[in-house]
């Protein structure tokens, strides 16, 4: 099911990159550099995402001990840090031509390499441990503490001043965006958070294969 | 009480953890003028941010086996069956090591910053600054170190500096605002507040993840 999910995700994403990159007008300030939002924006609020998922698995697991939800953190981790090195990389190559530099040691970006380096983090924390099980609990505090994180990068813009914009769609204003840029946008987010999705699932079961292979119902399955 | 002074004891004859990260804070302090020219100016302009940064290392270094002792020869384990209040005690724990080793470092942030600088002013502001984000390292390597409680303190440093660079960018902040004069308070507040947050909620977390590693 997900193999159709992830194609049509796919297929989204691709339509609305073409839509966005080539069927689109240009900025009137920023000229053709602004097209990287088609995936500077999916990467950065997936990046976020992902890590809010991971702190609800975590609390899901420390008090009710479902051990899916272990197996989804561990899961998600390296597509988290993946995405965000996404949101990081083309947030620089998209800084040159806008701000005259690639790095810029301002909040949002500061934070955003904070919650890469969290994710590095709970990936190595997790790989250090043999017991499983202490590993998971372990990784589960360390995710709920990190997600103190998330909020900072959400509000950095608006505590600090930043070279950072603020955000350009919420939930409770209108969109500052020409729609002509939002619907291709929309689109893009809609196409990879299916990818981002489909590729968990894909990560989750291969973490289900390697922690439950002695287990008959496994050998039964393969 | 008996607690604390137990605690303070025992701390106090382990002398190398307590003298140590202060000898490691000073001879940093010490070492800053020779590695830029001796020029009052280019020294002031990078010594706060060398502050901070070795404020952060000595807590660092403080909190390396803050628990690995007790927890080799068993004491953790006979303490969390014995005692019901575990996280008060780890919070004890804490306040003394802070007692220990912040408070002094504290101190001698206050005494570098007057020697560089020569602003009473600023270093009688910057003193509780100091205070307050050697307490905030304290909880956050105390943390790390429960974390990685038998795998080494490196591995607990690396995953848990990440939460420690936020209070850094407000350091930063602050020194501006101290030398300015303008809103440092708020900035100081903010710290308190985030130190008030981490005060309550760490040892928690941290007697948590302890019965997690004996469990």
């Amino acid at each position: 099911m997900y193999k159709y999910i992830f194609y049509f995700s796919l297929f989204i994403y691709i339509f609305s990159l073409v839509w966005g990159v080539l069927f689109t007008q240009e900025d009137f300030v920023q000229g053709n550099s602004f097209r990287i939002i088609y995936l500077h924006v999916p990467a950065s609020f997936l990046s976020q995402s992902i890590y809010a998922a991971m702190a609800i698995s975590s609390v899901i697991y420390l008090i009710w001990r479902v051990k899916l939800s272990a197996y989804l953190i561990l899961a998600m981790a390296p597509i988290g840090a993946l995405v965000t090195f996404l949101a990081l990389f083309s947030g620089s190559v998209w800084g040159i031509p806008t701000w005259g530099t690639w790095w810029q040691w301002d909040a949002r970006i500061t934070s955003t390499l904070i919650l890469f380096i969290m994710y590095l983090g709970l990936i190595s924390l997790h790989n250090s441990f043999s017991n499983h099980e202490k590993a998971d609990k372990l990784l589960s505090w360390l995710v709920i503490v990190g997600f103190v994180n998330i909020p900072i990068i959400k509000k950095s813009v608006d505590w600090w001043s930043t070279l950072h914009q603020s955000a350009s769609i919420t939930l409770t204003d209108k969109p500052t965006i020409d729609p002509s840029m939002l619907y291709p946008l929309i689109g893009s987010i809609i196409g990879f958070f299916g990818i981002v999705i489909c590729l968990i699932i894909i990560s989750s079961k291969v973490q289900i294969f390697k922690r439950e292979k002695t287990k008959s119902w496994i050998k039964d399955y393969v | 009480m008996n607690v604390f002074y137990l605690e303070y004891l025992k701390l106090k004859k382990k002398t190398r953890h307590w003298i140590g990260p202060i000898i490691v804070f000073i001879l940093i302090m010490i070492a800053y003028p020779l590695t830029v020219e001796f020029l009052e100016k280019d020294l002031e302009k990078g010594f706060y941010s060398l502050l901070w940064i070795s404020i952060l290392l000595s807590m660092m270094l403080a909190t390396e086996d803050i628990f690995l002792e007790d927890y080799n020869d068993g004491t953790l384990e006979q303490t969390i069956i014995s005692i019901s209040s575990f996280p008060f005690l780890i919070a004890k724990k804490i306040f003394i090591y802070w007692f220990m080793i912040g408070i002094p470092i504290s101190l001698f942030s206050f005494l570098f910053s007057l020697g560089i600088t020569k602003n009473l002013n600023i270093s009688l502001l910057v003193f509780p600054f100091a205070m307050i984000c050697s307490y905030i390292f304290l909880n956050l390597f105390v943390f790390g170190s429960a974390l990685s409680l038998n795998k080494g303190s490196v591995l607990g440093a690396i995953i848990t500096m990440p939460l420690a660079l936020p209070v850094l960018i407000v350091l930063g902040k602050g020194v501006i605002a101290i030398q300015f004069g303008i809103n440092y308070l708020e900035l100081l507040l903010l710290l308190l507040g985030s130190l008030s947050i981490i005060i309550t909620s760490v040892p928690f977390i941290v007697s948590y993840i302890i019965k997690a590693h004996l469990e």
